[in-house]
């Protein structure tokens, strides 16, 4: 009975920091969606959130759900700046001057944060006070609740905002084709400032919610990224059902092998999923063929 | 006056000069057609007017204003609706989506005005009603074709751009659709179609214009372009028998 309570605890776990993976995957997805390139630079949104975060809460005493909503709102200001600064000026280059262009804004923001915050790592409040609740010995972590029922309203909201609302067909437009969209009088390049806009409040949101888990620092961005990157590739490149799948399997697999097989290695495992999966399902799971695009 | 003037534009594709001054005008109320052999530069002309391709050299009016330095969404707003070659269908959205994005420059429709439209656009073309929530990839070539011309009248457009709609469409529906062109135009739609189908784009069209490599050649009516000896050698399938 414990052997089997004791792998609820972990694939509750394994869930929660999945789904930290997933909302930094759907970030990514989306980017590469509406651009054709992807953002080395993600993992560093959900680094900003938390940063944000500890400046408001911790460093200027803003109550709790304002410092939230002002980390949200500052990454949604980053998100403008980001698209302007690192893509705009390249938008009509190949995908590898952006691709570097990101990696660049990467090194310039941890490094930007280095130098106001310092390298020590700075812990961060859960969202709620309580611990958690004790379920039939399953004992589920009020940040971890807290995480699953957030990422669960944002693949809810997302998925409305694209597939029921005119705005969200006009991103879909705009990632299927920009000149179709351009002559339909889309607003290209506004469309395209929404997706940073969203993507980077995604990726904050998810650096706010792991914050209080792995301590905020520099670093804790590049690892997200990571593990999100194989969850998209996991998932099926480019596809958004797959992201949110992609990332909660990492999830689990990395708590489960860490639980049954040994700590140390935790982040290994995640990096051999992706190679099993390269190896033998490059597509992902809910990927199609992908043809190079033109 | 005219409601769309070309004054000698010159449009560069790369290094290659795909139009050279070209000329042209279009009346209120008029559809007029362009003919060419390939890579005449009729795609070129219609994205210069939209917008696609900024001219080198020249000017192009719409409405009494100069519209060659912006940029497609602009140009789009002022009701020029662009349906380019290869339909261009939003592979992943719906018909009905597809169709409702024709809107785009109209600003926010309330619901019921938008579901009317829609259903008008399948009064136009009913074969396409019933995928209405198909994907657009899922469609076969004519009824891409449809769909595309739909979502280009949905922007109730002054001026229409149709580039190459016949192309790789049975007869039948190529008929079909002439039949469609020749009701819009009826509605007060002034059309300015890009055709290689010369004998159909004559049948339906005021004026004719024949593009030759990146500059005019003729000029006319349908009679005088099929009475063109020259024109009837090249585009028209033979000599006078």
């Amino acid at each position: 009975m414990q052997v089997l309570f004791d792998n609820l605890q972990v694939l509750f776990q394994g869930l929660a920091l999945g789904s930290i993976y997933s909302l930094v995957a759907l970030g990514f997805v989306l980017i590469i969606r509406a651009t054709n390139v992807v953002n080395f630079a993600q993992g560093d949104f959900a680094m900003l959130g938390a940063y944000s975060m500890v400046l408001f809460f911790t460093g200027l005493g803003w109550p709790y759900w304002v410092s939230f909503v002002g980390a949200l709102a500052a990454m949604a200001v980053f998100g403008v700046i980001f698209n302007y600064g690192v893509y705009y000026p390249l938008r009509h280059r190949s995908f590898l001057p952006v691709v570097i262009s990101t990696l660049g804004a990467s090194i310039f923001l941890q490094n930007t944060v280095l130098a106001v915050f310092g390298p020590q790592p700075r812990p961060l409040e859960k969202v709620l006070a309580a611990d958690g609740v004790n379920i039939g010995g399953v004992f589920l972590d009020s940040q971890y609740l807290v995480i699953l029922a957030v990422t669960l309203a944002l693949v809810l909201f997302t998925y409305l905002f694209f597939e029921h609302t005119l705005l969200g067909k006009k991103l879909q437009a705009t990632s299927q084709d920009k000149d179709m969209a351009r002559l339909l009088g889309i607003p290209v390049a506004l469309m395209i400032s929404i997706t940073f806009i969203y993507s980077a409040v995604l990726g904050g949101i998810a650096g706010v919610l792991v914050g209080p888990i792995l301590f905020v620092s520099i670093g804790m961005g590049s690892i997200i990224a990571l593990k999100a990157f194989a969850a998209t590739i996991i998932g099926g490149f480019g596809d958004v059902t797959g992201a949110i799948v992609g990332g909660l399997l990492l999830g689990v697999i990395e708590s489960m092998a860490a639980y049954h097989i040994s700590v140390p290695y935790k982040d290994a495992y995640a990096f051999l999923a992706l190679f099993i999966f390269l190896l033998f399902r490059p597509s992902g799971i809910f990927g199609e063929k992908v043809s190079e695009k033109a | 006056m005219a409601l769309l003037e070309l004054k000698g534009v010159a449009s560069y594709y790369g290094n290659v000069q795909a139009l050279k001054g070209l000329s042209l005008h279009v009346n209120q109320g008029e559809l007029v057609t362009l003919l060419g052999a390939n890579g005449a530069g009729k795609s070129t002309t219609l994205k210069t007017i939209s917008g696609l391709v900024q001219p080198a050299q020249g000017e192009v009016w719409f409405e009494g204003r100069p519209i060659h330095r912006l940029g497609p969404e602009a140009i789009a707003k002022l009701g020029i609706s662009h349906v380019p070659e290869g339909r261009r269908i939003f592979p992943g959205l719906t018909v009905r989506e597809n169709i409702m994005l024709g809107t785009s420059t109209r600003g926010r429709l309330p619901r019921a005005q938008m579901a009317d439209e829609v259903e008008q656009m399948f009064a136009i073309f009913p074969e396409i009603k019933k995928f209405e929530n198909a994907l657009g990839w899922t469609l076969s070539g004519g009824q891409q074709q449809m769909l595309a011309v739909a979502r280009g009248l949905m922007a109730r457009p002054k001026l229409l751009l149709l580039d190459e709609p016949s192309l790789g469409l049975a007869p039948l529906i190529v008929q079909n659709l002439f039949g469609t062109i020749r009701e819009i135009r009826s509605l007060g739609t002034t059309i300015l179609l890009v055709e290689q189908n010369a004998n159909m784009a004559l049948s339906v069209a005021d004026r004719g214009y024949v593009l030759e490599t990146g500059s005019l050649t003729v000029e006319g009516t349908p009679q005088d372009l099929l009475d063109n000896e020259e024109v009837r050698a090249a585009y028209l399938g033979g000599h006078h028998g």
